[in-house]
């Protein structure tokens, strides 16, 4: 046989001898489509966001207002908030003034209030006030355009009785009373149909709007056109207003949790070396105990990301112009938690995989799959719920939660421990996996 | 000083040490004589610290070993098998943290590393990366990690695995002075001549099983014979070969005849066998009784095999 294809005879049977290998090859690229395919929702039906937290206050006693509440629950893209829970448990209306503390603590981005002017009697058309923490754009238009929709195609009527009253206040009960009927009088002489039904429907506001709101784009267009108008949304930013970049700052987390799993899970893979070399061996066999060795692997890993991870911001800063100058106390705390978070993970890779070969090919696996489902690469939102929910079991998305309440929100340190807490409390439980799997496993031996 | 009694260790299914018992005195240095896999490394680790036995008890000067108890581990030193230095680093850098893992710090640590790299010739190298030295000088320094610290007992695991033979002189001597100057060696190799030369007692082990201990000349003692004769496997040979086999124990082996005459069997009667067969005498060969032969004597195997 030519050497040639003894030589690839030779690799191809190291290659199935290498179990992590062929299941690397075979295996994982099913899981890793089809764990995909469901984050970008392939082949879903509904493959638009879904369960965006959405307050919503009701100031007004207009029933109207308690139909438009109840066509945003309807909406399955958000999943809308209108309780505010005590700290011992019993709930209440949520008010105004709970939306920004809420907001802040990143309980929800948008809310809508709907205040008691609703349809004050002094302009035509609705008062509606919109806040939004706009700290996903595509997130933010696509969460204000369905907010529209809901609006325009579930209660046009509120708009008619917004005509009502205006005409009231400006001609007196009695002669709007009698302009409805002589309306009703000259589209019934023109077009037939029951007066006396028209003269009520147009006294409850119905004008028959909800006939503009075509299902085809082409009647949809012109319907918001004249809506727009007619509904008066007072939208205001309550995070991110004096962000400098923002762009830059919205992403800059996502990037420095890929980069920082990739580093520190090199990292902690160089732990096979040290087994290979025998150096475990030796370094045990000095007054040093197998905690002494995680300690330090754990602590170089902390302080290796952290200055990464500065480093990377830093670069932000240069490149392009993310301010981190200002808060760049809290900023460097939750770098030192996503920095332990990402060693805590590293470690256990280290500790569960049989070899470094297999820990890099794992590694990659669990990186980009986190990356992806911990909203690293686009909004958690845009994912079906059940992976919205895995991604909260992600360092990824609380490490992300973390720099953006930072640099987006300017949060406080008070308001940063939440999300410190939870980071803690998952390097403390994957770190403590990672402490058992190797004094179960062979590698100090 | 060290004391093992009744030790089991099992990995799985695998019973790596069975039932070892065995006493160290101080300034002895004592060789640990097997073939790969018969449990030397295990051992090893066990008084290492490096694990704790399935039964049985560890002490050193009354003191119980355990992984757990790191504190007794400042009297040992262990040169594993591995080369266990950071390659990337220097070996002054290397010697500095072992040195320190020990609590050894400031002009105390400096003065041991200097005394260290004189002791096996590597000052002159001090200052460069490991992966730059040659593999008898990686072994040397490799030796030298496990005495910064000055431990009572010195655990050599192989130390000598793919060395040269000037720097595998070199370690000999630099052991030897050791023992001389009162250090306490435990020597573990498949070689025998290494044990032979360094041990001044010796334990032989096999699966697991200290199979004979004692110095040299004890050992030897115990084979049947005094002598083995060497003859080539020929078809010229092959008759003479038969009839020896009542006189002693006789096998052929890689092509060679071993006869391992009785006791009472004189040399005289062989040599006019070989004479009356006009056998002449340059196909034949005397040897004393060696540790392979007791090797192969107790186990019925070669070291090798």
């Amino acid at each position: 046989m030519h050497p040639i294809f003894v030589l690839l005879r030779k690799d191809f049977a190291l290659f199935f001898r290498d179990r992590a290998a062929v299941s690397l090859t075979f295996l994982v690229p099913f899981a890793l489509i089809y764990l995909f395919g469901q984050v970008f929702g392939v082949n879903r039906k509904d493959s638009g966001p879904a369960g965006i937290a959405f307050a919503v206050v009701n100031q007004s006693a207009d029933p109207a207002a308690a139909r438009l509440v109840d066509a945003l629950k309807a909406e399955k893209t958000f999943r809308v908030i209108t309780q505010f829970v005590n700290p011992d448990q019993t709930t209440r209306p949520l008010a105004e003034p709970d939306l920004l503390p809420l907001m802040r603590a990143n309980r929800f981005r948008f809310a809508l209030v709907i205040p008691p002017d609703l349809l004050a009697g002094d302009r035509i058309g609705l008062h509606l006030k919109f806040l939004t923490d706009p700290l996903n754009d595509i997130e933010t238009q696509m969460v204000t355009g369905i907010l529209q929709k809901t609006i325009f195609s579930n209660v046009p009527q509120l708009i008619g009785r917004s005509w009502q009253a205006r005409a009231r206040q400006y001609l007196g009960s009695q002669n709007a009373h009698d302009l409805n009927h002589r309306m009703a009088d000259v589209i019934t002489s023109f077009y037939g149909g029951d007066r006396d039904e028209m003269v009520r429907r147009m006294e409850s506001g119905d004008f028959g709007l909800s006939g503009l709101n075509g299902t085809k784009d082409s009647d949809t267009a012109p319907a918001a056109n004249v809506f727009s108008r007619l509904v008066r949304i007072d939208t205001e930013q309550v995070a991110g207003q004096d962000v400098k970049s923002p762009q830059a700052t919205r992403l800059v987390g996502g990037w420095a949790m890929q980069f920082l799993l990739f580093a520190l899970s090199a990292s902690a893979i160089a732990l096979f070396y040290e087994k290979d070399q025998g150096l475990f061996r030796r370094i045990l066999s000095a007054p040093v105990s197998r905690a002494h060795i995680l300690w330090s692997k754990f602590l170089y890993g902390v302080c290796l990301g952290l200055i990464q991870l500065v480093v990377l911001f830093f670069a932000g800063r240069v490149l392009f112009g993310i301010d981190i100058a200002p808060h760049l106390g809290p900023l460097v705390v939750v770098c030192a938690f996503a920095a332990a978070a990402c060693t805590a993970f590293g470690m256990l890779l280290a500790a569960v995989a049989p070899s470094a070969e297999s820990a890099r090919g794992l590694a990659t696996f669990l990186i980009l799959l986190m990356s992806a489902i911990g909203g690293a690469w686009f909004p958690v939102s845009f994912m079906p719920e059940f992976i919205q929910h895995l991604s909260k079991l992600t360092l990824v998305y609380w490490s992300m939660a973390g720099f953006t309440q930072v640099l987006w929100a300017h949060a406080s340190p008070v308001e940063l421990l939440p999300t410190l807490g939870i980071l803690a409390a998952m390097t403390a439980a994957v770190l403590a996996i990672a402490a058992w799997r190797f004094n179960k496993g062979r590698i100090f031996e | 000083m060290l004391a093992l009694r009744s030790v089991i260790k099992r990995y799985g299914a695998l019973t790596a040490l069975d039932d070892i018992s065995l006493d160290i005195s101080p300034g002895e240095f004592f060789g640990l004589l097997g073939p790969n896999g018969a449990g030397k490394s295990t051992l090893m680790s066990l008084v290492a610290g490096l694990g704790a036995p399935d039964a049985g008890t560890l002490t050193l000067d009354g003191t119980p070993l355990s992984a757990r108890n790191t504190e007794t581990r400042r009297a040992l030193g262990l040169v594993p098998q591995h080369l266990a230095l950071y390659l990337a680093l220097s070996a002054e850098d290397n010697l500095r943290i072992f040195g320190e893992l020990y609590g050894l710090r400031g002009a105390a640590l400096s003065q041991r590393i200097d005394e260290a790299l004189d002791a096996v010739q590597l000052n002159d190298r001090r200052r460069d990366p490991v992966k730059t030295f040659s593999g008898g000088m990686q072994r040397r320094l490799n030796l030298a990690a496990a005495l910064l610290h000055r431990p009572k007992l010195l655990l050599c695991d192989e130390p000598t695995v793919g060395v040269d033979p000037q720097s595998r002189n070199a370690i000999f001597e630099y052991l030897e002075a050791l023992n001389r100057d009162g250090l306490t060696i435990i020597y573990s190799t498949h070689y025998m001549e290494e044990a032979a030369r360094l041990c001044s007692r010796i334990g032989i082990i096999d699966h697991g099983r200290i199979l004979a201990l004692g110095p040299l000349d004890e050992l030897l003692a115990q084979l049947p014979f005094e002598e083995e004769i060497r003859f080539p496997a020929t078809p010229a040979t092959t008759p003479l070969a038969a009839s020896l086999a009542v006189h002693g124990e006789i096998f052929a082996a890689d092509g060679t005849h071993r006869f391992r005459p009785r006791a009472d069997y004189p040399l005289s009667a062989f040599f006019s066998l070989t004479e009356s067969r006009a056998l002449p005498p340059r196909l034949f060969t005397s040897q004393r009784p060696t540790l392979e032969a007791l090797f192969l004597h107790l186990t019925g195997h070669t070291l090798r095999e």
